[in-house]
């Protein structure tokens, strides 16, 4: 099975998060990393493709041109190769846009199964995927807590807020994973060497057939007009007591703010 | 033909019978050696340090220091070991057709040889009631770190056999042909052998000096396949040993793609690794000393070692025992044969060792420590999870978060750099920066560099430890400056979890960050930081002089740059009882010992006590080796014993002098208080002395920490 998964090189958040004054990420200011979310999306990729004993795992980004060190990362988890959509024309793109370039990029891809995380630390939008499943015509399975490939189709165990809603697609799909899927893997150092040789395809707007003044921040349909910090946490309250004690004084603090 | 053994029937069968268990027992050594070509031809040169490794030889084969640490085994071994040793005169002698004695009779008339009879008498006695102990010991005291094996019986009953037979021998031949000159004792039993009649004791004396040979001989076959195999291989092993400072891990080409990465089957042992396991005696010392061994963990370090040696020696059942010789290859077309290919292939893990157990090790040395034939166990260990880190990125699932965390924040808790001089708000005093005084020119002022260390930088309860430590050295005037956001984890415990390329990533930043503002004195109130800069940080070539704070302030005080206040302001108030837990990477590691408990003298009103194992024996708090980061769910918690053995001392304090050691303590202090035990708690030594500062000269009162 070709699996393709959709990956965003995001600013690290253990840093100093930090917005230039354009309100926009000011990504030179912090280290780049694998968007935590893709990285599960990832994980459940590697895993499939373990189970089946064959098939390729695929990244697929749009991001500055700075994105192959941070791609390199996922490759080392163990993808084996990596498309990149670097454009200057692309700065500022909202999610339409990048569902659009994304969706003109999957078509020069060949795959049975799309990946993708939940939504990203930076942007956090989370309406990529579905718009990319949108303007592709791929089923759309959300909130997987369970893929289950099986030949020309796939099952998923979706997340509901009662539950599980167990839905099922013809292949080719698109698929958007959650932790509930697993921890993604410590890249070894092995995994680290062999992503040094592996290919990573960078394509223009131009070698998509985009024009670029249909994408990008001049045309972005979402504009952002307040960014603040979040508020501060409230003190961690720990009790040391012995257990009886500490366990009603749990109780208490949990039925105090209904809880439990 | 041989006028000294006249009386001995059959007398020239001892040269086939001796000199073929000879012959067996090269053969088999020999086999052994072949298993260590098949190891990494790395290991130390005998050529380097030869008079420090001589040294070693003489204190730790010959006096056999560390056997005394348990006091009765060491008196009992060191009874055998020489009687034993000094008894081979007489065997020599047998063996060579009484050339020994021809020999040592020839100065004095003959005088020599008749002292060393005495002595043989005497030595002869010593060794059986050694024996006998040792018997008692196995038998019926049964300590736990032994174990009951039919192999050590059976050397017990040889060595028992080989002198009772040989003093039994003598006896019987005074008794059938005469007194023997010197031979006192034997002299002395054939009185009462004469009244059995001659007949009698000369069928006793020809069956008993047979038997007397013929379990030399036996021995001899024996000895190679049995742990007594260390009294060959420990001399080796001790002129072999480490003498690269302990707490320094092997340094790792991480370049060389072609290299297994850490250790993974026999074939990844140096040769020293080989020579570890053949040289283990299993006294268990180790098993003793091991703090997660003492809690119920599945590690071991004696099976770990004694599983290195089966599984050499599995290897080794592939070779024929004679070689075949190049005449007979090349006439026959044979190969010669081959260490068993699948054995040599069989990973450790699982072999040797459990895999859980690879992670119980806190690095602590307690096993390196009290080896008494100087066997390294913990660099091995470490060397088992390079590789399952390295190469199979498997491990604990709670250490991806931490290796993580190293890796983008630079600090295993994923905190903001930004927050790395919180600890110094509030200090009335200012505590500039590097990067600030170099801004102003005044690098030359840095006496020298605060390491403060993640711990202290990021966790509230050592900040205390921070703010108490700087105070100390605003106290004695020293321009002290910190590394601020610049400052990034050493990376100790990714190089003990076995994730040296983590440790060198972080390394080869701070080594680029030091050298660049030329800073060369470094001092740290954390051990593990002190231990990878001073010993290890030299593998990428940062030399520094690194002092650590229990040390650092110890001879502040001795200069006379700080003074504490005296007894008589303290008053008569009943003296503050104070246990200190050594921590490993001081006490251990780096021999620092007598300095933090110089500090906490230095402190009036305060009477220290002293745990049963402490300084070099200290027992581990848990969080060693990366501990620090992963769940403790095989077997007790290490803190809560440790918290234990400090509450037996009624102590009201516990000092520590590592932020690692100040966690553990207070976490198991809490859960023992929880548990109803008195009000303890956990004191950095350096907290004890900013509380007890004299007023400075200037007469300005020092700050209250808060």
């Amino acid at each position: 099975m070709r699996i393709v998964v959709l990956v965003k090189p995001v600013p690290d958040t253990t840093g100093q998060e930090r917005l230039g004054p354009d309100l926009r990420v000011d990504r030179a200011a912090s280290p780049t990393v694998v968007n935590a979310n893709d990285e599960y999306a990832l994980e459940a990729a590697l895993k499939l493709r373990e189970a089946a004993g064959e098939g390729s795992v695929t990244l697929l980004s749009m991001a500055p041109d700075t994105a192959p060190d941070t791609l390199r990362k996922a490759l080392a988890m163990g993808a084996d190769a990596g498309y990149l959509v670097s454009d200057p024309a692309l700065a500022g793109s909202d999610a339409l846009s990048t569902a659009r370039v994304l969706a003109a990029a999957l078509g020069r891809i060949d795959h049975d199964l799309v990946l993708a995380g939940a939504d990203t630390s930076d942007g956090g939008s989370g309406t990529v995927a579905a718009g990319i499943a949108a303007l592709t015509g791929l089923p759309y399975l959300s909130y997987a807590a369970k893929i289950e490939p099986d030949g020309a189709s796939v099952r998923v165990r979706r997340i509901s807020p009662t539950g599980y809603d167990l839905l099922e697609a013809p292949l080719p799909a698109l698929v958007v994973a959650t932790q509930a899927l697993g921890e993604p893997r410590y890249p070894s150092l092995r995994g680290i060497m062999a992503a040094r040789s592996k290919s990573i395809v960078t394509w223009s707007l131009a070698d998509l057939g985009i024009d670029g003044s249909t994408v990008g921040g001049t045309v972005a349909t979402t504009r952002v007009l307040r960014a603040e910090a979040p508020p501060a946490r409230a003190a961690t309250r720990v009790i040391r007591e012995p257990a009886p004690v500490a366990a009603a004084q749990l109780v208490e603090f949990l039925v105090e703010r209904r809880l439990i | 033909m041989f006028p000294a053994f006249a009386e001995v029937p059959a007398y020239p069968l001892v040269f086939p019978l001796f000199w073929g268990a000879v012959v067996v027992f090269g053969l088999v050594m020999a086999r052994h050696l072949r298993i260590f070509a098949a190891a990494r031809a790395e290991g130390p040169s005998p050529f380097s340090q030869v008079p420090r490794r001589t040294a070693g030889l003489v204190r730790y084969a010959l006096v056999q220091t560390k056997m005394f640490k348990d006091r009765r085994a060491g008196l009992m071994h060191f009874g055998i070991f020489w009687g034993f040793v000094l008894l081979t005169i007489g065997t020599a002698n047998i063996v060579t057709g009484g050339l020994v004695e021809a020999i040592i009779s020839v100065p004095f008339d003959g005088l020599l040889w008749t002292a060393v009879s005495v002595m043989q008498n005497v030595l002869a006695v010593i060794v059986l009631v050694a024996i006998a102990y040792a018997f008692f010991r196995r038998l019926v005291i049964k300590p736990a770190r032994l174990t009951l094996s039919a192999s050590g019986l059976l050397i017990l009953a040889m060595i028992g056999g080989v002198v009772g037979t040989e003093l039994l021998a003598q006896a019987f031949q005074a008794a059938s042909y005469g007194d023997i000159p010197g031979a006192f004792i034997a002299n002395a039993l054939a009185v009462p052998l004469r009244s059995l009649g001659t007949q009698a004791t000369e069928t006793a004396f020809a069956v008993l000096w047979w038997a007397h040979i013929a379990i030399v001989a036996a021995f001899l076959v024996y000895l190679p396949y049995s742990k007594h195999l260390h009294i060959a291989t420990a001399p080796f092993n001790i002129y072999f040993r480490k003498l690269t400072p302990r707490g320094e891990l092997p340094a790792m080409d991480l370049e060389d793609e072609t290299a297994t990465f850490g250790l993974r089957t026999l074939q990844d042992l140096g040769w020293k690794d080989l020579l570890d396991g053949f040289t283990c005696t299993e006294c268990g010392r180790c098993q003793a000393a091991c703090p997660a061994n003492a809690t119920g963990k599945p590690l071991n370090p004696k099976a770990f070692i004694m599983g290195i040696r089966e599984m050499a020696v599995d290897a080794e059942h592939g070779i024929d025992l004679i070689p075949n010789s190049p005449i007979v290859r090349d006439a026959y077309g044979l190969e010669d044969t081959q260490p068993a290919a699948t054995a040599l292939a069989a990973p450790l893990v699982d072999g040797a060792i459990p895999y859980d157990a690879v992670w119980d090790c806190v690095t602590c040395g307690a096993c390196v420590e009290a080896c008494p034939v100087l066997i390294e166990h913990v660099d091995k260990i470490v060397g088992v999870r390079r590789n399952l880190v390295l190469e199979d990125s498997r491990f604990p699932a709670e250490l991806t978060a931490a290796f993580t965390n190293m890796e983008r924040a630079g600090n295993p808790w994923g905190q903001p750099k930004s927050a790395r001089t919180d600890w110094t708000k509030g200090l009335p005093f200012v505590v500039p920066t590097v990067a600030e005084l170099a801004a102003q020119g005044r690098l030359d002022e840095i006496e020298v560099l605060y390491w403060v260390g993640c711990a202290a930088a990021f966790d509230e309860r050592n900040r205390r430890v921070a703010r108490s430590f700087a105070t100390c050295l605003d106290a004695a005037g020293i321009r002290f400056a910190i590394l601020g956001q610049e400052e990034s984890c050493t990376g100790d415990p990714a190089r003990r979890m076995g994730n040296d390329y983590v440790w060198q990533m972080l390394a080869a930043e701070n080594v680029a960050t030091l050298d660049r503002y030329k800073l060369k004195s470094i001092v740290t109130a954390c051990p593990h930081c002190f231990n990878t800069i001073g010993n290890e940080y030299g593998q990428l070539d940062g030399h520094y002089e690194v002092v650590h704070h229990s040390v650092y302030l110890q001879r502040l005080l001795a200069e006379g740059r700080l003074r504490t206040i005296d007894a008589d302001a303290v008053g008569d108030t009943a003296p503050r009882t104070v246990t200190f837990h050594d921590s490993c990477y001081m006490a251990r590691y780096n021999d620092v010992v007598a300095q933090p408990r110089a500090v906490l003298e230095s402190v009036a009103g305060l009477e220290l006590v002293e745990m049963e194992r402490s300084g070099k024996n200290s027992f581990c708090c848990g969080a060693g080796g990366g501990r620090m980061w992963m769940e403790e769910t095989r077997g007790t918690r290490i803190n809560a014993e440790r918290t234990r053995q400090a509450l037996e001392t009624g102590a009201g304090t516990v000092a520590t002098n590592c932020p690692f050691c100040m966690t553990m303590m207070r976490d198991g202090l809490d859960s023992a208080m929880a548990d109803g035990a008195g009000t303890v708690s956990a004191v950095d030594i350096a907290e004890l002395l900013a509380d007890s500062l004299a007023p400075t000269p200037s007469g300005r009162q020092l700050p209250v920490i808060q």
